[in-house]
């Protein structure tokens, strides 16, 4: 049986007014899931990615991904690697960057690709994504739904293993969900990439169905 | 009761003096600690650079250059221009009542280049710059942006505060050179509306004044506050937590910090090159 992608212990995660959102967790995700969590306000769907991603940092237990623990402060190789694909409700582009460099920056940084390879990569993605004729201008004069579909790109330039994907601010027109629904499944058509999305009832399409409420994750029926 | 509810009537006056100056005292080591903390964490990711992300390192901290040094060009001219001027008429009229003003560009060059030219360019750059920075990773920390780059493999010590701190260095030492040149050239230029000053003669005493411990107090103070201000400016604008409200909070301690470190580095460096 194949080591799980990510193992939260007895994770315990307190919101910052310290009100529990999980509480004595022990949930686990096996490589190549598709797990879809439909997200609600307070649900704590967001709070299940940033602890995956090591983003959140648990009052008590661990998180392993990858085999190899978060540590606070210390950079995870998973991350390091550019293994991660991130993609939070607000896209979390760099404001000062052209969508072009915010997706080209990790390829460089993490995938050590030089500039010219790292930027055809990111505008093949970022036109996929329906960009393509606005890569060069910054985040701060798109919408939110470019920005969050500029990070998709990102992720799927950078060749993600895990998609750790929430809804998007605002939602998605017709066009932008039929391009993401693109982009998602390209990267599930790969058996070892692993999709936790949350939010979008479209996003219910790729993934089993994934309860989270009450401190804990459970595995749901699709409604 | 804890010694922090008691008050000087719970506790000997010497005993309370001595808590509340004891946590303050810890609180300072504890902020020193974690600055020097965020330093060695950046010298360690200097160390890690791969070629590519080097070169990125370089692009930022060029444009970190051209904001902190070229931008500032005019001001800083504007000012040491000014305070050439001014510091010599106030020297002028301290040697004319000895009959000693051939001494006056002697002291000028070492006023201006041990003492000045650093400091003033350091308040410069903190005004300038190191308020930009505290506001920027303040607010790139709390929209989350900070966290997308680590999710992303992009470690922000080394895409961050690797070339800021890069960019401090060259850009301090870059402003310290211009601005002691020009406060030197408007030294001279008051000089010689008030004195019989040749260019020749004054260039000359010049020489005879800068010496090795100039240079050497000039390029330490360089180093030195090149790699304080960004340090310490982002060091508190990665504190914020929670709410906008924290940035001004975190911009002025920034601004205060750095200006202390500043006067007690340049002080610290003056007596152990002079004494």
């Amino acid at each position: 049986m194949p080591e799980p992608l990510v193992v939260m212990e007895a994770v315990t995660l307190l919101s910052p007014e310290g009100r529990p959102v999980f509480r004595d967790l022990h949930w686990r995700l096996d490589r190549g899931a598709r797990l879809h969590a439909p997200g609600g306000a307070g649900g704590g769907c967001t709070a299940l990615l940033r602890l995956c991603a090591g983003i959140a940092e648990p009052a008590e237990g661990r998180i392993i991904l990858d085999g190899v623990a978060h540590e606070p402060g210390a950079p995870h190789p998973f991350l390091a690697r550019g293994a991660l694909g991130w993609v939070p409700s607000d896209g979390g582009l760099a404001v000062n960057l052209s969508l072009l460099a915010n997706v080209a920056l990790p390829l460089r940084f993490a995938l050590n690709q030089d500039r010219r390879e790292a930027e055809r990569t990111a505008l093949g993605w970022l036109d996929q994504a329906g960009l393509g004729e606005r890569v060069h201008e910054r985040p701060a004069v798109h919408g939110n739904r470019e920005s969050w579909m500029a990070s998709l790109a990102r992720a799927g330039a950078k060749g993600s293993r895990l998609w750790l994907v929430d809804r998007p601010h605002g939602g998605l027109d017709l066009a932008s969900i039929q391009a993401a629904e693109r982009i998602l499944a390209q990267a599930a058509q790969d058996p070892d990439v692993t999709l936790l999305l949350v939010g979008g009832d479209w996003m219910a399409r790729l993934g089993s169905h994934l309860q989270i409420g009450n401190g804990q994750v459970s595995p749901g029926r699709k409604a | 009761m804890t010694p922090s509810d008691a008050g000087p009537g719970a506790l000997s006056l010497p005993e309370y003096l001595a808590y509340h100056l004891g946590a303050k005292v810890r609180r300072a080591f504890a902020q020193l600690g974690s600055v020097s903390w965020l330093l060695g964490q950046g010298v360690r990711g200097a160390l890690r650079l791969r070629p590519e992300q080097l070169k990125v390192v370089l692009e930022v901290t060029r444009i970190q250059i051209r904001f902190t040094a070229l931008d500032a060009l005019p001001i800083c001219v504007l000012t040491a221009l000014l305070l050439g001027g001014i510091t010599l008429l106030q020297v002028f009229g301290q040697l004319s009542a000895y009959g000693v003003e051939s001494y006056l560009s002697q002291i000028l060059a070492r006023l201006v280049i041990r003492e000045l030219g650093p400091l003033m360019v350091g308040i410069l750059v903190i005004s300038r710059s190191g308020t930009a920075m505290a506001t920027e990773m303040a607010s790139r920390k709390l929209s989350g942006e900070l966290d997308a780059l680590c999710a992303n493999g992009v470690d922000p010590l080394q895409y961050l505060l690797l070339p800021r701190l890069l960019g401090g260095i060259v850009s301090v030492f870059a402003l310290v050179i211009l601005f002691d040149t020009v406060a030197l050239l408007g030294g001279f230029l008051v000089a010689w509306l008030r004195l019989p000053l040749s260019l020749s003669f004054f260039l000359g005493a010049l020489g005879s004044a800068i010496g090795h411990r100039e240079l050497t107090a000039t390029f330490t103070k360089c180093l030195v506050f090149g790699t304080a201000i960004p340090l310490v400016c982002t060091a508190y604008g990665l504190r914020v937590k929670l709410s906008t409200t924290e940035i001004p909070q975190a911009v002025t301690k920034a601004c205060v910090v750095s200006l202390l470190v500043l006067l007690l580095a340049g002080a610290l460096l003056s007596v152990l090159i002079y004494a």
